[in-house]
């Protein structure tokens, strides 16, 4: 018995001849995958941006329209965030430290935006805001304007990154719980204090993790914003409108030169979200919270 | 500054949490309310803190009725169990932060805050440990600070919320006598919830009872363990002997503790093991049951004796000194003469303490 034991347990460490190419076989498999799927995309956005020198590149993003939907794109990122970043400390706060009715209610809405097609939540502000829609006549005999202008896109996009920053934050402020603001509110602290002293330093990682993401989003968003963009050249395109408007007139180094900058932006963000993974634990946090219980 | 809760009630759901409770603390007493889980002690201290509100009923701090200011006007210093600590600041910005965050009128100088925060850290002695982070201290030290960031704000009134409980018994000891000290020293009306008989026994000037959102029982700790009023207290406040008997005789009406008239016929009796006299030869009155001598504890100053009664075999406690354990010489199997140096008896459904004298029959 023993004897065979010890046999079956060496066999397991040391593996047989068979098993060593079954493995070898199935990481080549995966890296081929890799290779093929994430990298060589990646590497052929950049080729195709170089294809014809760099002289060529500079002057496709120097074009004065892709310029145009660069500043768009920054400056829709820089409403659309900031604005999440306060919907989403808001919503944590309300859901993770109150007890109220409706409060399932408020956390399944939160999640409708990764629910539905970005497609379909422009056509709801198309049908909302549009010439046509509920608010439109009241709204073009005020000469505002929304779809087909800026603050539709705005609108667009803060819908679809919506959940970013509260999907980030309500896990992680249930985990670390009340006790902290319970404690400060006691020594005397008001409402302000509480959240700029106590909670904020608190949640500062997780809020900046959702952020980025909720940035990157932003940056990368399509669909919702192609339906309310109108595509007009220098005015409502985005980046991303902009990188397809070019391809489909097969100027391709100009698309893939845009596009290289839209692939840029994911890399950085896909290096700040590990940095922070790394330097805050944020998400090491919430399994030490669950392996203690 | 005293503490006057009266006729407090709270309902979570069809829960009632608590149900028409009135006590007073008096101005630099420290009280415990003591009970087990689910009896209510933490959701009244938390009233008192002004973290819940009563669904009826009133609390007085200082004869000042503070029903309806916010936990943050009252001026009480609170005590968690799990510390709750700022995890993001110092031990010297932990104890700081009630000062730091004072109205700019009322709110000390940089230079005494600072003077405080050293004189409060030197009371809980740990004046190496200030420029350190909570993470980096043990849960003993841990409470300490959270005392200290309580005290720093100079309440009138402290509220501490099974602090002891998540440490090891040692630390609980120690922490337990040092809080003593500690009130002591600064006189502060203090009420301390806890689930610990020993540890409200030996701390609190007064312990009340509560149990089921009630109060049993209020008063010093050997008043309360001395007469208890109810079988609950009874049980609750250490190991007990119960035995259901008949009265052979109906009880005189002074005796009966109220005026009723009907007879009472049977009766609960409460004995503590260290009430129970054990001996090899039968005593002259002879009132004594034989009982067997189960298993023995004589690890620690007493001897437990776990015993069985001849005849019915029911299970029963006594205690006694090592030097008479000794001198009796017992072991498992032998068989003994017990009987009760007093008893207290209660009517059946515990509503009604009854007189007896010693050395009635079982």
């Amino acid at each position: 018995m023993s004897g065979r034991g010890a046999n079956s347990s060496s066999a397991l460490l040391q593996p047989s001849m068979q098993q060593r190419t079954g493995r070898i076989v199935l990481i080549v498999a995966a890296l081929l995958f890799l290779a093929v799927f994430l990298v060589l995309p990646v590497v052929a956005v950049f080729t195709q941006a170089f294809s014809q020198g760099w002289k060529m590149y500079a002057d496709s993003i120097h074009q004065e329209d892709v310029l145009s939907a660069l500043r768009l794109t920054g400056l829709v990122a820089c409403i659309s965030v900031p604005l999440n970043m306060l919907f989403g400390i808001a919503a944590s706060w309300a859901i993770t430290r109150f007890e109220f009715h409706g409060k399932s209610l408020l956390i399944t809405l939160i999640d409708i935006p990764l629910a539905v097609s970005p497609v379909v939540a422009g056509l709801m502000y198309v049908e909302v805001f549009g010439l046509h829609g509920w608010f439109g006549p009241w709204l073009s005999e005020h000469n505002l304007h929304v779809i087909f202008a800026v603050p539709g896109i705005v609108l667009a996009t803060v819908f679809v990154t919506f959940p970013f920053v509260a999907r980030e934050l309500i896990p992680f402020m249930q985990a670390q719980g009340s006790d902290e603001e319970v404690a400060a509110v006691v020594l005397g602290a008001n409402g302000w204090s509480v959240l700029w002293r106590i909670t904020l330093p608190n949640i500062k990682w997780a809020l900046l993790y959702g952020t980025i993401l909720a940035a990157s989003r932003s940056i990368g968003e399509f669909g919702a914003v192609s339906v309310v963009s109108g595509h007009i050249r220098g005015q409502t395109t985005t980046l991303p409108l902009e990188v397809e408007m070019l391809y489909n007139e097969y100027n391709f180094t100009a698309a893939f030169a845009a596009a290289s900058l839209l692939t840029l932006a994911a890399i950085v963000t896909l290096v700040l979200k590990k940095t922070i993974e790394v330097t805050s634990g944020v998400h090491r946090h919430t399994e030490e919270k669950e392996a203690q219980s | 500054m005293s503490i006057q809760v009266q006729r407090i009630s709270k309902q979570y759901g069809s829960f009632a949490a608590l149900s028409d409770v009135s006590l007073t603390i008096e101005s630099g007493e420290l009280v415990a309310l003591l009970g087990p889980s689910g009896s209510g002690k933490t959701t009244l201290l938390r009233i008192i803190a002004g973290l819940e509100s009563p669904d009826e009923g009133l609390i007085r701090l200082h004869g000042e009725e503070s029903t309806g200011h916010s936990a943050s006007k009252r001026g009480i210093g609170f005590v968690f169990q799990h510390y709750a600590l700022f995890r993001h600041m110092t031990i010297s910005e932990n104890v700081a932060f009630g000062l730091r965050v004072q109205s700019r009128k009322l709110r000390p100088s940089r230079g005494d805050i600072r003077e405080r925060v050293r004189e409060l850290i030197h009371l809980v002695q740990l004046d190496s440990f200030a420029e350190m982070y909570p993470e980096q201290l043990s849960g003993g030290q841990r409470q300490r600070v959270a005392l200290a960031r309580a005290l720093a704000v100079k309440p009138k009134v402290l509220l501490l919320d099974e602090p002891f409980s998540a440490l090891d018994a040692k630390v609980r000891k120690e922490l337990r006598d040092w809080l003593r000290r500690i009130h002591d020293e600064l006189h502060v009306t203090t009420v301390l919830v806890t689930h610990d008989q020993d540890e409200a026994l030996e701390v609190a000037d007064r312990v009340a009872i509560l149990n089921q959102g009630g109060l049993e029982q209020i008063g010093t700790p050997q008043s309360i363990y001395d007469n208890p009023a109810s079988p609950f207290v009874y049980n609750f406040l250490g190991n007990v002997n119960l035995f259901h008997g008949r009265l052979l005789a109906d009880l005189s009406p002074e005796a009966r503790g109220d005026g009723r008239k009907e007879p009472i016929e049977s009766a609960v009796g409460f004995v503590r093991p260290h009430e129970l006299e054990v001996s090899r030869d039968l005593p002259p009155d002879e009132k004594a049951v034989v009982a067997s001598v189960v298993r023995i504890h004589s690890a620690g100053p007493q001897v437990r004796l776990e015993l069985s009664i001849a005849g019915n075999g029911r299970p029963v406690t006594a205690e006694l000194g090592r030097k008479q354990f000794e001198e009796m010489a017992l072991a498992p199997g032998d068989s003994i003469f017990i009987w009760p140096q007093s008893i207290r008896l209660f009517d059946d459904d515990g509503a009604r303490a009854l007189l007896l004298d010693q050395g009635a029959g079982i």
